[in-house]
Protein backbone atom coordinates (compact mmCIF):
# COMPACT_ATOMS: atom_id res chain seq x y z
CA UNK A 1 0.00 0.00 0.00
CA UNK A 2 2.72 2.49 0.98
CA UNK A 3 4.49 1.55 -2.25
CA UNK A 4 1.41 2.44 -4.28
CA UNK A 5 1.08 5.82 -2.51
CA UNK A 6 4.73 6.56 -3.12
CA UNK A 7 4.36 5.74 -6.81
CA UNK A 8 1.26 7.93 -7.14
CA UNK A 9 3.11 10.79 -5.40
CA UNK A 10 5.98 10.31 -7.84
CA UNK A 11 3.48 10.48 -10.70
CA UNK A 12 2.00 13.73 -9.29
CA UNK A 13 5.49 15.20 -9.14
CA UNK A 14 6.32 13.82 -12.57
CA UNK A 15 9.57 11.98 -11.76
CA UNK A 16 9.93 8.23 -11.08
CA UNK A 17 12.86 5.84 -10.69
CA UNK A 18 13.11 3.43 -13.61
CA UNK A 19 13.56 0.46 -11.24
CA UNK A 20 10.38 1.31 -9.34
CA UNK A 21 8.42 1.88 -12.55
CA UNK A 22 9.37 -1.53 -13.87
CA UNK A 23 8.46 -3.11 -10.53
CA UNK A 24 5.03 -1.42 -10.53
CA UNK A 25 4.27 -2.50 -14.07
CA UNK A 26 5.29 -6.10 -13.45
CA UNK A 27 3.79 -6.71 -9.99
CA UNK A 28 1.20 -3.96 -9.29
CA UNK A 29 -2.55 -4.12 -9.97
CA UNK A 30 -3.85 -1.26 -12.20
CA UNK A 31 -7.01 -0.90 -10.10
CA UNK A 32 -5.03 -0.08 -6.97
CA UNK A 33 -3.13 2.75 -8.72
CA UNK A 34 -6.29 4.20 -10.26
CA UNK A 35 -8.16 4.14 -6.94
CA UNK A 36 -5.30 5.65 -4.93
CA UNK A 37 -4.70 8.18 -7.71
CA UNK A 38 -8.32 9.37 -7.62
CA UNK A 39 -8.39 9.54 -3.82
CA UNK A 40 -5.18 11.51 -3.65
CA UNK A 41 -6.40 13.89 -6.34
CA UNK A 42 -9.41 14.63 -4.12
CA UNK A 43 -7.14 15.07 -1.09
CA UNK A 44 -4.92 17.45 -3.11
CA UNK A 45 -7.87 19.62 -4.15
CA UNK A 46 -9.23 19.73 -0.59
CA UNK A 47 -5.82 20.71 0.82
CA UNK A 48 -5.38 23.51 -1.75
CA UNK A 49 -8.92 24.77 -1.13
CA UNK A 50 -8.42 24.69 2.64
CA UNK A 51 -5.13 26.55 2.29
CA UNK A 52 -6.74 29.21 0.07
CA UNK A 53 -9.65 29.66 2.48
CA UNK A 54 -7.28 29.85 5.46
CA UNK A 55 -5.01 32.44 3.79
CA UNK A 56 -7.91 34.54 2.46
CA UNK A 57 -9.34 34.32 6.02
CA UNK B 1 18.57 43.39 -3.59
CA UNK B 2 16.89 46.73 -2.71
CA UNK B 3 19.24 48.53 -4.99
CA UNK B 4 18.67 46.04 -7.74
CA UNK B 5 14.90 46.37 -7.46
CA UNK B 6 15.18 50.16 -7.59
CA UNK B 7 17.40 49.88 -10.63
CA UNK B 8 15.05 47.48 -12.30
CA UNK B 9 11.91 49.52 -11.76
CA UNK B 10 13.80 52.74 -12.48
CA UNK B 11 14.80 51.36 -15.83
CA UNK B 12 11.16 50.73 -16.44
CA UNK B 13 10.02 54.27 -15.64
CA UNK B 14 12.23 55.50 -18.43
CA UNK B 15 9.77 53.98 -20.85
CA UNK B 16 6.76 53.71 -18.58
CA UNK B 17 6.25 57.46 -18.16
CA UNK B 18 4.70 57.78 -21.58
CA UNK B 19 0.92 57.96 -21.38
CA UNK B 20 -1.61 56.53 -23.77
CA UNK B 21 -1.76 59.94 -25.45
CA UNK B 22 1.70 59.49 -26.88
CA UNK B 23 1.38 55.78 -27.31
CA UNK B 24 5.00 55.19 -28.23
CA UNK B 25 5.83 54.00 -24.71
CA UNK B 26 7.40 50.59 -24.42
CA UNK B 27 6.00 49.61 -21.09
CA UNK B 28 2.89 49.85 -18.94
CA UNK B 29 2.71 53.08 -16.93
CA UNK B 30 3.48 53.20 -13.20
CA UNK B 31 0.20 55.00 -12.86
CA UNK B 32 -1.22 57.23 -10.16
CA UNK B 33 -2.65 54.80 -7.61
CA UNK B 34 -0.87 52.65 -5.01
CA UNK B 35 -2.29 49.59 -6.68
CA UNK B 36 -1.13 50.55 -10.16
CA UNK B 37 2.39 51.08 -8.80
CA UNK B 38 2.20 47.68 -7.12
CA UNK B 39 1.07 46.02 -10.33
CA UNK B 40 3.87 47.76 -12.17
CA UNK B 41 6.47 46.53 -9.68
CA UNK B 42 5.05 43.03 -9.90
CA UNK B 43 5.21 43.21 -13.68
CA UNK B 44 8.83 44.37 -13.63
CA UNK B 45 9.86 41.81 -11.01
CA UNK B 46 8.45 38.95 -13.03
CA UNK B 47 9.90 40.40 -16.20
CA UNK B 48 13.39 40.43 -14.67
CA UNK B 49 12.97 36.92 -13.26
CA UNK B 50 12.23 35.80 -16.82
CA UNK B 51 15.24 37.71 -18.14
CA UNK B 52 17.55 36.06 -15.59
CA UNK B 53 16.17 32.60 -16.35
CA UNK B 54 16.60 33.26 -20.07
CA UNK B 55 20.19 34.40 -19.63
CA UNK B 56 21.10 31.42 -17.43
CA UNK B 57 19.45 28.80 -19.63
CA UNK B 58 20.68 30.14 -22.95
CA UNK B 59 24.07 31.00 -21.41
CA UNK B 60 24.62 27.40 -20.32
CA UNK B 61 23.34 26.11 -23.63
CA UNK B 62 25.52 28.30 -25.84
CA UNK B 63 28.54 27.83 -23.59
CA UNK B 64 28.15 24.06 -23.83
CA UNK B 65 27.63 24.15 -27.58
CA UNK B 66 30.77 26.14 -27.98
CA UNK B 67 33.01 24.57 -25.39
CA UNK B 68 32.17 20.93 -26.09
CA UNK B 69 31.97 21.05 -29.86
CA UNK B 70 32.89 17.98 -31.82
CA UNK B 71 35.72 19.62 -33.73
CA UNK B 72 37.49 19.95 -30.36
CA UNK B 73 37.10 16.20 -29.84
CA UNK B 74 34.26 16.30 -27.31
CA UNK B 75 32.52 12.96 -26.78
CA UNK B 76 28.86 12.81 -25.78
CA UNK B 77 28.07 11.06 -22.50
CA UNK B 78 25.61 8.18 -22.86
CA UNK B 79 23.46 7.82 -19.79
CA UNK B 80 19.82 7.15 -19.18
CA UNK B 81 17.82 8.46 -16.23
CA UNK B 82 19.22 10.59 -13.45
CA UNK B 83 16.57 10.96 -10.78
CA UNK B 84 18.44 13.65 -8.86
CA UNK B 85 18.70 15.92 -11.88
CA UNK B 86 15.08 15.28 -12.80
CA UNK B 87 13.94 16.17 -9.29
CA UNK B 88 15.96 19.39 -9.40
CA UNK B 89 14.64 20.53 -12.75
CA UNK B 90 11.11 19.86 -11.60
CA UNK B 91 11.43 21.45 -8.18
CA UNK B 92 13.21 24.65 -9.22
CA UNK B 93 10.50 25.87 -11.66
CA UNK B 94 7.87 24.86 -9.11
CA UNK B 95 9.50 27.05 -6.47
CA UNK B 96 9.92 29.94 -8.91
CA UNK B 97 6.26 29.75 -9.93
CA UNK B 98 5.04 29.61 -6.33
CA UNK B 99 7.41 32.48 -5.52
CA UNK B 100 5.72 34.58 -8.23
CA UNK B 101 2.21 33.43 -7.37
CA UNK B 102 2.37 34.57 -3.74
CA UNK B 103 2.85 38.34 -4.36
CA UNK B 104 0.63 38.18 -7.47
CA UNK B 105 -2.23 36.67 -5.49
CA UNK B 106 -1.81 39.22 -2.70
CA UNK B 107 -2.15 42.05 -5.26
CA UNK B 108 -5.09 40.37 -6.94
CA UNK B 109 -6.89 40.19 -3.60
CA UNK B 110 -6.46 43.93 -3.12
CA UNK B 111 -7.76 44.58 -6.62
CA UNK B 112 -10.94 42.67 -5.86
CA UNK B 113 -11.59 44.37 -2.53
CA UNK B 114 -14.03 47.12 -3.50
CA UNK B 115 -15.48 47.39 0.02
CA UNK B 116 -15.62 50.60 2.09
CA UNK B 117 -15.84 52.91 -0.90
CA UNK B 118 -16.67 56.56 -0.25
CA UNK B 119 -18.19 57.17 -3.68
CA UNK B 120 -20.04 54.86 -6.07
CA UNK B 121 -19.98 55.58 -9.79
CA UNK B 122 -22.02 53.54 -12.23
CA UNK B 123 -20.32 53.25 -15.61
CA UNK B 124 -22.39 52.14 -18.59
CA UNK B 125 -20.93 51.35 -21.99
CA UNK B 126 -23.08 52.23 -24.99
CA UNK B 127 -22.45 52.22 -28.70
CA UNK B 128 -20.41 54.47 -28.65
CA UNK B 129 -20.07 56.52 -25.54
CA UNK B 130 -19.80 56.13 -21.78
CA UNK B 131 -22.47 57.09 -19.30
CA UNK B 132 -21.48 58.05 -15.76
CA UNK B 133 -23.88 58.07 -12.84
CA UNK B 134 -22.91 59.24 -9.34
CA UNK B 135 -25.08 56.90 -7.33
CA UNK B 136 -27.16 58.56 -4.65
CA UNK B 137 -26.17 62.02 -5.89
CA UNK B 138 -28.64 62.53 -8.75
CA UNK B 139 -25.81 63.41 -11.07
CA UNK B 140 -25.49 61.58 -14.38
CA UNK B 141 -24.20 62.43 -17.83
CA UNK B 142 -22.97 61.00 -21.11
CA UNK B 143 -19.38 61.34 -22.18
CA UNK B 144 -18.88 61.51 -25.94
CA UNK B 145 -15.73 61.76 -28.00
CA UNK B 146 -15.16 65.37 -29.01
CA UNK B 147 -12.59 64.91 -31.74
CA UNK B 148 -14.07 66.56 -34.86
CA UNK B 149 -14.92 64.28 -37.80
CA UNK B 150 -12.77 66.44 -40.05
CA UNK B 151 -9.68 65.33 -38.13
CA UNK B 152 -10.62 61.70 -38.59
CA UNK B 153 -11.22 62.05 -42.32
CA UNK B 154 -7.95 63.91 -42.67
CA UNK B 155 -9.39 67.25 -43.76
CA UNK B 156 -8.00 68.87 -40.63
CA UNK B 157 -4.74 68.62 -38.70
CA UNK B 158 -4.92 66.13 -35.83
CA UNK B 159 -5.11 67.71 -32.37
CA UNK B 160 -2.90 66.85 -29.40
CA UNK B 161 -5.43 64.45 -27.88
CA UNK B 162 -6.71 63.01 -31.13
CA UNK B 163 -9.38 60.35 -30.37
CA UNK B 164 -8.64 60.69 -26.63
CA UNK B 165 -10.81 63.71 -25.81
CA UNK B 166 -14.43 63.95 -24.67
CA UNK B 167 -17.11 66.61 -24.21
CA UNK B 168 -17.59 65.79 -20.51
CA UNK B 169 -14.93 63.93 -18.55
CA UNK B 170 -15.61 61.73 -15.57
CA UNK B 171 -14.72 63.82 -12.51
CA UNK B 172 -13.28 62.05 -9.46
CA UNK B 173 -11.74 63.15 -6.17
CA UNK B 174 -8.21 62.17 -5.20
CA UNK B 175 -7.44 60.35 -1.93
CA UNK B 176 -10.90 58.75 -1.77
CA UNK B 177 -11.80 55.20 -2.54
CA UNK B 178 -14.14 55.25 -5.52
CA UNK B 179 -16.06 52.13 -6.44
CA UNK B 180 -17.06 51.55 -10.05
CA UNK B 181 -20.12 49.50 -10.96
CA UNK B 182 -19.73 48.63 -14.60
CA UNK B 183 -22.32 47.43 -17.09
CA UNK B 184 -23.38 47.94 -20.71
CA UNK B 185 -26.61 48.61 -22.60
CA UNK B 186 -25.94 46.87 -25.89
CA UNK B 187 -22.76 44.85 -26.41
CA UNK B 188 -19.65 44.11 -24.36
CA UNK B 189 -17.35 47.10 -23.87
CA UNK B 190 -14.34 47.45 -21.61
CA UNK B 191 -13.48 50.45 -19.48
CA UNK B 192 -9.72 50.87 -19.55
CA UNK B 193 -7.57 53.59 -17.98
CA UNK B 194 -3.91 52.53 -17.94
CA UNK B 195 -2.86 55.06 -15.29
CA UNK B 196 -5.30 53.41 -12.83
CA UNK B 197 -4.37 49.87 -13.90
CA UNK B 198 -8.10 49.34 -14.33
CA UNK B 199 -9.43 47.44 -17.31
CA UNK B 200 -12.86 46.00 -16.68
CA UNK B 201 -15.30 44.45 -19.13
CA UNK B 202 -18.77 45.98 -19.11
CA UNK B 203 -21.35 43.33 -19.97
CA UNK B 204 -25.07 43.78 -20.67
CA UNK B 205 -27.10 42.23 -17.83
CA UNK B 206 -24.13 41.99 -15.47
CA UNK B 207 -22.59 44.44 -13.03
CA UNK B 208 -18.84 44.21 -12.51
CA UNK B 209 -16.98 45.94 -9.72
CA UNK B 210 -13.68 47.73 -9.62
CA UNK B 211 -12.20 50.60 -7.67
CA UNK B 212 -9.54 53.32 -7.56
CA UNK B 213 -7.94 55.63 -5.08
CA UNK B 214 -6.11 58.26 -7.09
CA UNK B 215 -3.03 59.88 -5.57
CA UNK B 216 -2.44 62.80 -7.90
CA UNK B 217 -4.78 65.32 -9.48
CA UNK B 218 -4.66 65.35 -13.24
CA UNK B 219 -6.27 64.31 -16.51
CA UNK B 220 -6.09 60.62 -17.29
CA UNK B 221 -7.08 59.08 -20.57
CA UNK B 222 -8.17 55.68 -21.72
CA UNK B 223 -10.18 53.83 -24.34
CA UNK B 224 -12.76 51.12 -24.79
CA UNK B 225 -10.73 47.91 -24.86
CA UNK B 226 -13.31 45.53 -26.26
CA UNK B 227 -14.07 45.48 -29.98
CA UNK B 228 -17.66 46.73 -29.81
CA UNK B 229 -18.68 47.70 -33.34
CA UNK B 230 -18.11 50.34 -35.97
CA UNK B 231 -17.05 53.22 -33.71
CA UNK B 232 -15.19 51.14 -31.14
CA UNK B 233 -12.15 53.38 -31.56
CA UNK B 234 -14.27 56.47 -30.95
CA UNK B 235 -15.42 56.01 -27.36
CA UNK B 236 -12.49 57.29 -25.31
CA UNK B 237 -12.41 57.80 -21.56
CA UNK B 238 -11.17 60.96 -19.89
CA UNK B 239 -10.97 61.23 -16.11
CA UNK B 240 -10.42 64.56 -14.40
CA UNK B 241 -9.05 63.88 -10.91
CA UNK B 242 -9.50 66.84 -8.57
CA UNK B 243 -8.53 67.84 -5.07
CA UNK B 244 -11.21 66.71 -2.64
CA UNK B 245 -12.76 70.12 -1.84
CA UNK B 246 -12.70 71.06 -5.49
CA UNK B 247 -14.56 67.85 -6.28
CA UNK B 248 -17.16 68.43 -3.57
CA UNK B 249 -17.81 71.85 -5.00
CA UNK B 250 -18.13 70.43 -8.51
CA UNK B 251 -20.61 67.83 -7.29
CA UNK B 252 -22.75 70.44 -5.55
CA UNK B 253 -22.80 72.55 -8.70
CA UNK B 254 -23.81 69.57 -10.82
CA UNK B 255 -26.54 68.65 -8.35
CA UNK B 256 -27.93 72.16 -8.44
CA UNK B 257 -27.87 72.13 -12.23
CA UNK B 258 -29.69 68.79 -12.25
CA UNK B 259 -32.30 70.16 -9.86
CA UNK B 260 -32.78 73.28 -11.95
CA UNK B 261 -33.29 71.08 -14.98
CA UNK B 262 -35.80 68.91 -13.13
CA UNK B 263 -37.71 72.07 -12.21
CA UNK B 264 -37.58 73.10 -15.85
CA UNK B 265 -39.94 70.28 -16.66
CA UNK B 266 -42.89 72.18 -15.19
CA UNK B 267 -42.49 75.43 -17.03
CA UNK B 268 -43.19 76.47 -20.58
CA UNK B 269 -39.99 76.63 -22.65
CA UNK B 270 -39.29 79.26 -25.30
CA UNK B 271 -38.48 78.13 -28.81
CA UNK B 272 -34.96 79.63 -28.64
CA UNK B 273 -34.13 77.81 -25.43
CA UNK B 274 -35.32 74.49 -26.81
CA UNK B 275 -33.42 75.00 -30.05
CA UNK B 276 -30.19 75.88 -28.24
CA UNK B 277 -30.42 72.92 -25.90
CA UNK B 278 -31.53 70.64 -28.72
CA UNK B 279 -28.60 71.52 -30.92
CA UNK B 280 -26.27 70.61 -28.06
CA UNK B 281 -27.95 67.25 -27.47
CA UNK B 282 -28.20 66.51 -31.17
CA UNK B 283 -24.51 67.26 -31.70
CA UNK B 284 -23.31 65.02 -28.90
CA UNK B 285 -25.73 62.09 -29.30
CA UNK B 286 -27.48 61.95 -32.67
CA UNK B 287 -24.97 63.46 -35.08
CA UNK B 288 -22.75 60.37 -35.04
CA UNK B 289 -25.46 58.52 -37.00
CA UNK B 290 -27.71 61.21 -38.51
CA UNK B 291 -24.88 63.70 -39.20
CA UNK B 292 -24.63 67.28 -37.95
CA UNK B 293 -26.42 68.61 -41.07
CA UNK B 294 -29.31 66.17 -40.57
CA UNK B 295 -28.49 64.49 -43.84
CA UNK B 296 -27.87 61.04 -42.33
CA UNK B 297 -26.05 58.41 -44.37
CA UNK B 298 -28.82 56.60 -46.24
CA UNK B 299 -29.73 53.85 -46.50
CA UNK B 300 -28.22 52.83 -43.12
CA UNK B 301 -29.07 56.04 -41.26
CA UNK B 302 -32.04 58.02 -42.62
CA UNK B 303 -31.71 61.76 -42.99
CA UNK B 304 -33.87 63.90 -40.72
CA UNK B 305 -33.55 67.07 -42.79
CA UNK B 306 -36.50 67.39 -45.16
CA UNK B 307 -37.85 64.03 -43.94
CA UNK B 308 -41.54 64.30 -44.88
CA UNK B 309 -42.73 61.53 -42.59
CA UNK B 310 -41.10 63.28 -39.66
CA UNK B 311 -42.40 66.70 -40.62
CA UNK B 312 -45.96 65.40 -40.96
CA UNK B 313 -46.20 63.32 -37.81
CA UNK B 314 -44.95 64.78 -34.54
CA UNK B 315 -46.33 61.90 -32.43
CA UNK B 316 -44.49 59.32 -34.47
CA UNK B 317 -41.33 61.43 -34.31
CA UNK B 318 -41.47 61.59 -30.51
CA UNK B 319 -42.25 57.88 -30.29
CA UNK B 320 -39.20 56.94 -32.38
CA UNK B 321 -36.87 59.02 -30.21
CA UNK B 322 -38.34 57.75 -26.93
CA UNK B 323 -38.61 54.09 -27.82
CA UNK B 324 -36.15 53.57 -30.65
CA UNK B 325 -36.84 51.27 -33.58
CA UNK B 326 -36.33 47.69 -32.48
CA UNK B 327 -34.19 45.57 -34.74
CA UNK B 328 -32.32 48.63 -36.03
CA UNK B 329 -29.44 50.75 -34.77
CA UNK B 330 -31.84 53.46 -33.60
CA UNK B 331 -31.64 53.31 -29.77
CA UNK B 332 -34.41 54.14 -27.30
CA UNK B 333 -33.51 57.37 -25.52
CA UNK B 334 -36.27 57.41 -22.86
CA UNK B 335 -33.93 56.50 -20.02
CA UNK B 336 -30.69 57.98 -21.37
CA UNK B 337 -31.89 61.54 -21.81
CA UNK B 338 -34.03 63.57 -19.43
CA UNK B 339 -37.40 65.07 -20.47
CA UNK B 340 -35.88 68.47 -21.18
CA UNK B 341 -33.22 66.97 -23.41
CA UNK B 342 -35.78 64.80 -25.19
CA UNK B 343 -38.15 67.70 -25.82
CA UNK B 344 -35.28 69.91 -26.96
CA UNK B 345 -33.79 67.41 -29.39
CA UNK B 346 -37.18 66.68 -30.98
CA UNK B 347 -37.94 70.40 -31.27
CA UNK B 348 -34.52 70.96 -32.77
CA UNK B 349 -34.93 68.26 -35.43
CA UNK B 350 -38.38 69.60 -36.32
CA UNK B 351 -37.09 73.11 -36.96
CA UNK B 352 -33.43 72.89 -37.98
CA UNK B 353 -32.11 72.34 -41.51
CA UNK B 354 -35.16 73.94 -43.10
CA UNK B 355 -37.68 71.59 -41.51
CA UNK B 356 -39.32 74.73 -40.09
CA UNK B 357 -42.45 73.11 -38.68
CA UNK B 358 -42.64 75.72 -35.93
CA UNK B 359 -43.47 72.98 -33.39
CA UNK B 360 -42.08 73.52 -29.90
CA UNK B 361 -42.38 70.24 -27.99
CA UNK B 362 -42.58 70.97 -24.26
CA UNK B 363 -40.76 68.88 -21.61
CA UNK B 364 -44.11 68.50 -19.81
CA UNK B 365 -45.55 66.63 -22.82
CA UNK B 366 -42.62 64.23 -22.72
CA UNK B 367 -43.05 63.65 -18.98
CA UNK B 368 -46.65 62.62 -19.64
CA UNK B 369 -45.57 60.17 -22.34
CA UNK B 370 -42.89 58.69 -20.10
CA UNK B 371 -45.35 57.79 -17.38
C1 LIG C 1 -26.53 54.42 -33.42
C2 LIG C 1 -27.06 55.21 -34.46
C3 LIG C 1 -28.19 56.19 -34.16
C4 LIG C 1 -28.22 57.18 -33.22
C5 LIG C 1 -27.15 57.55 -32.21
C6 LIG C 1 -29.47 57.85 -33.39
N1 LIG C 1 -30.19 57.27 -34.39
FE1 LIG C 1 -32.02 57.84 -35.06
N2 LIG C 1 -32.04 56.30 -36.33
C7 LIG C 1 -31.03 55.39 -36.54
C8 LIG C 1 -31.46 54.41 -37.52
C9 LIG C 1 -30.64 53.23 -38.03
C10 LIG C 1 -32.75 54.76 -37.92
C11 LIG C 1 -33.64 54.06 -38.91
C12 LIG C 1 -34.53 53.08 -38.18
C13 LIG C 1 -35.43 52.34 -39.15
O1 LIG C 1 -34.87 51.62 -39.96
O2 LIG C 1 -36.64 52.52 -39.05
C14 LIG C 1 -33.08 55.95 -37.16
C15 LIG C 1 -34.31 56.63 -37.27
C16 LIG C 1 -34.58 57.81 -36.64
C17 LIG C 1 -35.78 58.56 -36.84
C18 LIG C 1 -36.90 58.18 -37.80
C19 LIG C 1 -36.50 58.65 -39.17
C20 LIG C 1 -37.05 57.78 -40.26
O3 LIG C 1 -37.24 58.30 -41.36
O4 LIG C 1 -37.22 56.57 -40.04
C21 LIG C 1 -35.71 59.66 -36.05
C22 LIG C 1 -36.74 60.78 -35.93
C23 LIG C 1 -34.46 59.59 -35.34
N3 LIG C 1 -33.81 58.45 -35.73
C24 LIG C 1 -34.05 60.53 -34.43
C25 LIG C 1 -32.89 60.40 -33.68
C26 LIG C 1 -32.51 61.31 -32.63
C27 LIG C 1 -33.29 62.53 -32.21
C28 LIG C 1 -31.35 60.85 -32.13
C29 LIG C 1 -30.54 61.45 -30.97
C30 LIG C 1 -31.23 61.62 -29.72
C31 LIG C 1 -30.98 59.67 -32.86
N4 LIG C 1 -31.96 59.42 -33.80
C32 LIG C 1 -29.85 58.94 -32.63
C33 LIG C 1 -29.81 55.39 -35.90
C34 LIG C 1 -29.45 56.25 -34.88
CU1 LIG D 1 -16.95 49.88 -26.63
Amino acid sequence: MWGVIKSVLAAFFGVQKERQRRHDFEHGKPGAFILVGLLMAVVFVVVIAALAIYVAG
Amino acid sequence: MRKMLALMTGGGTLFGGASLAHANGWNMPVGVTDLSAEIYTLHMTIFWICVVIGIVVFGVMFYSLFKFRRSKGAKSAHFHENTTVEVIWTAVPLLILVGMAVPATATLQKMYDASDAELDVMITGQQWRWRYEYLGEDVAFNSNMSTPRAQITGEEERGEHYLLEVDEPLVLPINRKVRFLLTADDVIHSWWVPDFAVKQDTIPGFINENWVRINEPGIYRGQCAELCGMDHGFMPIVVHAMEEDEFDQWLVERKEAAEAEAMGVDREWEMDELMERGEQVYGSICASCHQADGGGSPPAFPGLAGNQELIDDVDWHIDVVLNGVSGTAMPAFRSNLNPVELAAVVTYSRNAWGNDTGDAVQPAEIVELLE
